[in-house]
């Protein structure tokens, strides 16, 4: 873990990241099966990479490929959450 | 009228607000520059000597490898001066040597200027380049952090750029 990356969350040092624990992240690792979650607040750590998820943006959830840049990212910075408004013409008026 | 690494400080200023004009410095920063380099509280910019600027120019220009910081350790009680036969440059070295390893220096990684905006627009490419929600609004020039957006953010709109400038 690089110190850098604890010093730039803002958060006391010795709490560490947060995260939460993926009891099947080896397994998706092997088998590269997304895992479906709704944990958006958890820290991207330096074993996730490579590993698939499926981040919940409050309606769908959607696919999330994490590389090496983006540790000490939140899995929820990649799931984004708004779409842009486009006009769709009404058929039966 | 004193120009240093192509920055004109404005002479009526005092010296550590007038340090502020460089990209990358703020009061903080100025302040402990100030410190270093012996430049009183309330100097102003014309009252500084040819030497204080030539060493202001020559710290700003690289302060990665400026020469360390000396160190004054204090003495002990049963100190005994050293004999005046003995060079200036072998008390120094000792001293460095029997000094304390105090903090890293923060002025050793001061970013001014160019090289500070190349970091900030190193920051934005980053944050663009793995697709996060920071990236995206610097691309759509829109705040970051979660401001309004139906009227003002007018100074997101002027500066959120992947390519930013200022």
């Amino acid at each position: 873990m690089q110190p850098s990356l604890i010093l730039r969350s803002g958060r006391s040092a010795w709490k560490g990241p947060f995260f939460v624990a993926f009891p099947n992240l080896k397994q998706a690792l092997e088998d590269n099966v997304p895992i479906r979650t709704n944990a958006r607040s958890c820290t991207i750590l330096p074993n996730f990479v490579g590993v698939r998820f499926m981040v919940h943006n409050g309606k769908d959830y959607l696919p999330v490929t994490v590389t090496q840049d983006m540790i000490g990212h939140k899995l929820g910075e990649f799931s984004h959450t708004k779409k842009r408004f486009t006009y769709k013409a009404t058929k039966n008026r | 009228m004193v120009h240093v690494l192509g920055v004109l400080l404005p002479d009526l200023q005092y010296a550590r607000h007038a340090l502020t004009t460089f990209y990358g410095v703020g009061n903080r920063t100025a302040h402990r520059l100030c410190a270093r380099l012996q430049i009183h509280d309330r100097q102003k910019v014309r009252d500084l000597t040819a030497t204080q600027i030539t060493e202001l120019a020559s710290f700003l220009a690289s302060p990665s490898t400026a020469p360390p910081l000396r160190r004054m350790p204090l003495a002990l009680p049963g100190y005994k001066p050293p004999l005046v036969s003995v060079p200036t440059e072998t008390l120094r070295n000792h001293a460095l040597r029997d000094s304390l390893p105090g903090r890293p220096d923060p002025l050793k990684s001061l970013k001014i200027e160019a090289e500070a905006r190349r970091m900030v627009k190193e920051n934005i490419a980053h944050q663009r380049m793995i697709g996060s929600y920071v990236g995206k609004r610097h691309a759509m020039g829109l705040p970051v952090r979660g401001q309004n957006t139906q009227s003002n953010a007018k100074t997101a709109k002027k500066l959120n750029r992947v390519n930013r400038f200022g």
